[in-house]
């Protein structure tokens, strides 16, 4: 049932394989990804999601070229990364604009990086920092802004280097309910009008099949491939689908799958706890 | 760095001054008159506390006079040469220990223990290398500039949001773009620190070191006025020397605090 879904890497532009990573503890080795393969096809939206603790965030910085301990192999257009690579984008749960910086230089950071003329990389950001919705707020500051607006801003930065593959880390996590809809709107929006390739890290079931074309579900400590599930509700969509019969059968089934592999991980947690308990 | 300072809004009088600055104009005053009034006293011996009028003379003949302005154009660039060497260097050690736990473990404990030694101990040794003219006095100006700006620099370092250094990553910013792009400026506020102290010590170490031994410089005017006795000319020259002080320090937080984080 599990890694059957697997498709072939001929049409997949992103693809992990055999993915396996170990961290050293001062209580020994664990296994916190465990063989995990998949492929993202180009213009897909695939979520990776999974209760806290299946390792994530460590499939997140394998993928982006930040966390090199790992075994198995990540290839873009079949070529093998070996750091962040120019065709992925990440976008980050932390808060991660740059506080000295105007919303337009934020944004155009990257085109600074490559050397691009001044007039022209304010240009293009504009460009991005209009399509998050941002208009107006050009020359203000980190600082002066609400979460959801600076996590737009690094939305936008990450856009502006214009990535083959979007790759994102539960951008909204640190946001409050109504903010997070609403961004989730505009994040579904800018990806079906750019047919943006987007591989977005979760553990919100709501978000991940609101916007999803498929879902890869892992398993709690060491994180496997649990199962792939593909969503099929018509596109484009909005926010609106989540009140859709079709789209509360998705959640109901993901919700199956993930219960299970969220309640062992609170019971490791709690026996975790009491160990702790035990020692001291 | 909130701005909660624009909550309190302290009741401006009719006047435009408000209570602590008519409080602080009251204790100068009040320094002033129990001067005034010990130059007048006879207790003391003459000249300790000379009159403000005789201070003030001489404060005038000092500011009309080019060879003042000679010598302060030495200190000032001795000063501002050690500052120079002594920052950059001082940022540049910094980084590398902000950077590498290892050089860190190894080196950071002996800038704690010479950090605080009063570097005048070196002058006889800068005398001996670089001779009694500003030479010297820049060296120990640059001695005691280092190490609060590399120590400030390399706490700064380790206190950078690591966030922003995986964002400068996932961009693949080059080793020197990291540096300028996202260290130095996420470090501005202990770097300012840094040259702000380092301004201090240095400027402290100078004039030390003009004083002990030396032909030229606002030091060695200090303290040939001394050992002339010419008590106003003395105070004139410190007044002088410390509306300076605070002068350039205004400037160093000023151009700090340009752009100032707002978060949270």
């Amino acid at each position: 049932m599990a890694p059957a879904a697997t498709p072939s890497s001929g049409t997949a532009i992103l693809v992990a394989d055999n993915i396996t990573v170990r961290f050293e503890t001062p209580e020994g080795a664990i296994l916190a990804v465990d063989d995990v393969s998949f492929g993202v096809r180009p213009g897909e939206f695939l979520s990776v999601i999974g209760p806290s603790g299946c390792g994530k965030s460590t499939l997140f910085n394998v993928i982006g070229g930040l966390l090199s301990t790992h075994q198995g192999v990540v290839s873009v257009a079949g070529e093998t990364i070996t750091g962040p690579h120019k065709s992925i984008g990440m976008v980050f749960q932390e808060e991660s604009t740059f506080p000295w910086r105007t919303v337009t230089d934020n944004v155009a950071f990257p085109l600074e990086l490559i050397g691009m003329p001044k007039a022209k990389r304010v240009e293009r950001a504009r460009h991005f920092i209009g399509m998050v919705g941002l208009d107006g707020f050009e020359n203000r500051f980190p600082g002066e802004l609400s979460g959801g607006m600076r996590q737009r801003v690094s939305l936008a930065r990450t856009l502006a280097s214009e990535p083959k593959i979007l790759l994102m880390d539960e951008p909204f996590a640190a946001l409050d309910e109504q903010t997070r809809l609403l961004l989730g709107d505009k994040v579904l929006q800018i990806q079906q009008q750019l047919k943006q390739t987007t591989l977005l890290i979760t553990h919100n079931i709501t978000e991940a099949v609101q916007m999803s074309d498929r879902i890869l579900v892992m398993t709690y400590r060491p994180g496997k491939v649990k199962r792939i599930v593909d969503i099929d509700l018509p596109r484009p969509r909005t926010s609106e689908i989540v009140s859709s019969e079709s789209f509360g059968r998705y959640v109901a089934q993901i919700w199956s799958d993930l219960r299970e592999e969220a309640s062992r991980g609170m019971r490791a947690d709690e026996k975790h706890a009491l160990n702790e308990g035990a020692a001291s | 760095m909130a701005d909660t300072g624009r909550l309190k809004q302290v009741a401006v009088p009719a006047l435009g001054v408000s209570p602590v600055t008519l409080l602080r104009i009251a204790i100068i005053l009040g320094v002033l008159a129990v001067w005034e009034f010990l130059a007048h006293s006879g207790w003391l011996y003459r000249d300790v506390v000379p009159s403000l009028l005789a201070i003030g003379r001489d404060l005038l003949e000092l500011l009309t006079s080019g060879n003042y302005y000679f010598n302060l154009g030495v200190t000032a660039g001795e000063v501002g040469t050690a500052l120079l060497i002594g920052g950059s260097s001082g940022i540049a050690v910094g980084i590398l220990l902000g950077a590498n736990r290892f050089m860190s473990k190894a080196f950071e404990s002996y800038l704690y223990y010479l950090g605080p030694t009063p570097k005048i101990i070196f002058f006889p040794i800068m005398i001996m290398y670089f001779g009694i003219g500003p030479e010297s006095k820049v060296a120990l100006g640059t001695l005691s500039c280092f190490f609060p700006v590399a120590l400030s620099v390399a706490a700064g370092m380790r206190q950078i949001d690591k966030v922003l250094i995986r964002v400068g990553k996932s961009f693949r910013a080059g080793t020197w773009q990291m540096v300028v792009k996202i260290y130095l400026p996420a470090m501005r506020h202990p770097i300012i620190n840094g040259i702000r102290l380092g301004l201090g010590v240095a400027l402290i170490g100078t004039l030390l070191a003009e004083t002990k031994l030396s032909n030229k410089g606002i030091g060695f005017l200090i303290i040939n006025a001394y050992s002339t006795f010419d008590m106003p000319r003395m105070y004139a020259m410190l007044i002088v020397l410390f509306v300076l002080a605070i002068g350039a320090n205004a400037l160093v937080g000023r151009f700090g605090g340009l752009h100032s984080i707002k978060r949270n």
